[in-house]
C-alpha cells in the first residue's frame, strides 16, 4: 500500500472530527490566553520574589496547555474505539504496522507544530507585559525553551495516544493521565525528590527552566519525558497487532 | 473471477469455539446468502475473511490470497460489517473519503457511491445524525466504493424501509449479474429467498449446509400438493388408495402431503375424477431453515415459538 495514501486517510480523519480539531486549537488558544493574563496581572509581582526562574515562568500556562495536548492525542485515536470503527479503518489498511505509523505520524505532526507554534507565541506574548523583567528570544535558554515547550507539548500528546491505543478509550486515557499531571505529580513531587524528577512531566518541564534543578539537565529531562512517550507508543503498537480488532 | 474461500477455519474465544473446523468456497456470479441463528459464527468468519480476527486455525483467502495480503484491498472487497461503525461526529463524506484515500480511490467515486446510495442529499452531515437505515446506507456505500470484485454484506437490510429493502435487494442481483461475488449474511429467512441463489447455513460454528436454494428448500422439506375437485368424496379415496391422506382446507381445497402433483393428477385422471386446481405447494425458505437447524439453533426454545409462515 502507499504510505502517502494512508498518511493522507489518517489527515482526513483527524481534522473531520471536531473533538481533536477542537483540542488541537485549544492547545495554542487555553495556553496563550491564560498566559497572557497571568503575565499582565501577577507576572511582574511574581518575577520579583527572590530566587524565581524567570524562564520557567514565560512558560507557567503550558500545566494548562499541555491538557489539551492530552485531550488531543486521546481523541485522535479514540475515534477508532467507537462502535467498531477500527474494523472499517483496518478493512481499508489492514496493514496493522502502516496503519498504527501513519495515524501516529500524523498525531505527532500536528501535535508538534501546534506546540511550536503554541510555545513560542505563549513566550513572546506573555514576555510584552513584564516590564524590566521581559525576557528575549535571545536571552540565554529562551530559544532552548521555546523549542523544547512544544516538543514537550508534543511528547504528552503521543504518550496519550499511544495510551489510548492500549485502552481503548479516551475517557480512560484522560481518567489516568489528569489526575496524575494534577495531583499526583504535584503531591508526589514536592515530598520526594530522586524518583519524582523522572516523572514525565517533571522531567520534560526542566528544558523550560533557566536552571534545571533536580537530577535532570534540560535536554535530558525531555528525552526521560520522550522515553515516557515512545513507551506508551510501543504499548499501544503491541496492542493492537496483537489483539484482533 | 474472484471467490472467497474458507478452508478447515477454526476461531475460539476462551473455551468457546465461535467457528468450527468451517470450509467453504463463495462462487462468483451469484448471489450466496449466510444463514444461521445468533451466535453461529456469521459474524466472526466474516472478520476472519477480513483479517480483523485471527483464525485459531485454518484460513480464509480472497481469490487465493489472504485479506492482509491484498495490496489496495477495498479495490478487490468491499464490505459491510457494522453499519454503526462509524464515528458519530465526523461528517459522512469524510468517513468515506478516509476510506477511499488510503485505497486511492479518487474522491469523484466517493459522491458516485453516495449518489448510488441515496445519500448523496446528506453528505455533509453528521454520521449521528443519521437514521439506522441511513447508516446502512452508508455502510454500504462504503463496500461499493472501490468497485470491488468481492462484497460481502452483513445484514445489510437491518433498518431499512420497505423501498430500501427492494433497492438492496436489486442491488445485490445485479452485482452478481456482473460476474461479481457477493456473500449476504441474514437472518431474515423470507427476505434472503427473494435475492439467493446459493445458501451457506452455519449452526454452532459448523457447516450445515452448502447447496443451491432451491435444492436446500427441497431437501429440507416435505412435498406437498394442493387440489380442488368436484368430488372429493372419490378423490379421498382414491388418494388414500395410494397410500396418501387428503385434509381438508379452506375454501374447498385439499392438501396431500408427501406427494406431488404429478402422482395427484395422474392417479385423478385415472379414476376419471374432475380437478379444477392442482399445484405443488412449495415450502418456504424459513420452513426449510427450521427443520434443519431445529437441532443446531442454540436458542431452540425461541425459534420454536416462531409461528411457522404458509409459503
Amino acid at each position: 500500500m502507499s504510505t502517502t495514501a494512508v498518511l493522507c486517510s489518517e489527515w482526513i480523519k483527524v481534522r473531520s472530527v471536531r473533538a481533536s480539531a477542537g483540542s488541537l486549537l485549544a492547545v495554542f488558544v487555553t495556553t496563550v490566553a491564560i498566559n497572557v493574563l497571568a503575565s499582565a496581572t501577577v507576572g511582574q509581582a511574581e518575577a520579583d520574589n527572590e530566587g524565581a526562574d524567570l524562564l520557567f515562568g514565560a512558560f507557567y500556562a503550558l500545566n494548562f496547555g499541555q491538557i489539551a495536548a492530552i485531550a488531543f492525542g486521546a481523541t485522535a485515536v479514540s475515534s477508532e474505539y467507537l462502535n467498531g470503527a477500527l474494523r472499517v479503518s483496518l478493512a481499508a489498511v489492514p496493514n496493522r504496522n502502516l496503519f498504527y505509523a501513519a495515524k501516529m505520524t500524523v498525531v505527532a505532526g500536528l501535535a508538534v507544530a501546534a506546540g511550536l507554534l503554541t510555545s513560542f507565541v505563549t513566550f513572546l506574548s506573555g514576555q510584552a507585559f513584564m516590564g524590566r523583567y521581559a525576557l528575549g528570544l535571545g536571552d540565554p535558554g529562551a530559544l532552548r525553551a521555546c523549542v523544547g515547550g512544544g516538543l514537550y507539548l508534543a511528547l504528552m500528546a503521543l504518550l496519550a495516544a499511544g495510551l489510548t491505543v492500549v485502552l481503548r478509550s479516551a475517557v480512560a486515557t484522560l481518567s489516568l493521565l489528569i489526575p496524575f499531571l494534577l495531583i499526583v505529580s504535584f503531591v508526589v513531587g514536592d515530598v520526594a525528590g530522586g524518583v519524582a524528577d523522572f516523572l514525565p512531566d517533571r522531567a520534560g518541564q526542566q528544558v523550560l527552566r533557566q536552571d534545571p534543578v533536580g537530577a535532570l539537565g534540560a535536554w535530558s529531562g525531555l528525552a526521560v519525558t520522550a522515553a515516557w512517550a515512545a513507551a506508551a507508543l510501543l504499548a499501544g503498537w503491541w496492542a493492537l497487532r496483537r489483539r484482533d480488532a | 473471477m474472484t471467490s472467497i474461500d474458507v478452508h478447515e477455519l477454526t476461531k475460539e474465544y476462551g473455551t468457546t469455539r465461535a467457528v468450527d473446523r468451517l470450509t467453504f468456497s463463495v462462487a462468483p456470479g451469484r448471489v450466496t446468502g449466510f444463514l444461521g441463528p445468533n451466535g453461529a459464527g456469521k459474524s466472526t468468519t466474516m472478520r476472519l475473511v477480513l483479517g480483523l480476527d485471527r483464525p485459531t486455525s485454518g484460513t480464509a483467502t480472497v481469490g487465493g490470497r489472504p485479506y492482509t495480503a491484498l495490496d489496495e484491498p477495498l479495490r478487490e472487497v468491499g464490505a459491510l460489517l457494522d453499519a454503526q461503525a462509524a464515528h458519530g461526529s465526523r461528517p459522512a463524506r469524510d468517513h468515506l473519503l478516509a476510506l477511499a484515500a488510503a485505497n486511492r480511490i479518487p474522491a469523484r467515486r466517493v459522491d458516485e457511491v453516495m449518489e448510488q446510495a441515496g445519500i448523496a442529499a446528506v453528505a455533509g452531515r453528521r454520521v449521528k445524525t443519521f437514521s439506522l437505515g441511513m447508516r446502512q446506507r452508508l455502510g454500504i456505500a462504503a463496500a461499493l466504493l472501490g468497485d470491488p470484485g468481492v462484497v460481502m454484506l452483513d445484514e445489510p437490510s437491518n433498518g431499512l424501509d420497505p423501498e430500501g429493502i427492494i433497492w438492496i435487494r436489486e442491488l445485490m442481483r445485479g452485482l452478481a449479474r456482473e460476474g461479481r461475488t457477493v456473500l449476504v449474511s441474514s437472518h431474515l429467512m423470507n427476505e434472503t429467498a427473494t435475492f439467493a441463489d446459493h445458501l451457506v447455513v452455519l449452526g454452532r460454528g459448523r457447516l450445515l449446509a452448502d447447496t443451491p436454494m432451491r435444492d436446500f428448500i427441497e431437501a429440507h422439506s416435505e412435498p406437498r400438493v394442493r387440489v380442488r375437485t368436484t368430488d372429493p368424496v372419490r378423490l379421498r379415496a382414491a388418494i388414500a388408495a395410494k397410500g396418501h391422506e387428503a385434509v381438508a382446507a379452506d375454501h374447498g381445497r385439499w392438501t396431500v402431503g408427501g406427494a406431488r402433483a404429478e402422482e395427484i393428477g395422474a392417479l385423478a385422471a385415472a379414476a376419471g375424477i374432475p380437478i379444477l386446481e392442482l399445484t405443488d405447494e412449495s415450502a418456504s425458505l424459513e420452513q426449510a431453515y427450521l427443520a434443519l437447524t431445529a437441532d443446531a439453533t442454540e436458542f431452540a426454545a425461541a425459534a420454536a415459538e416462531t409461528p411457522l409462515q404458509e409459503a
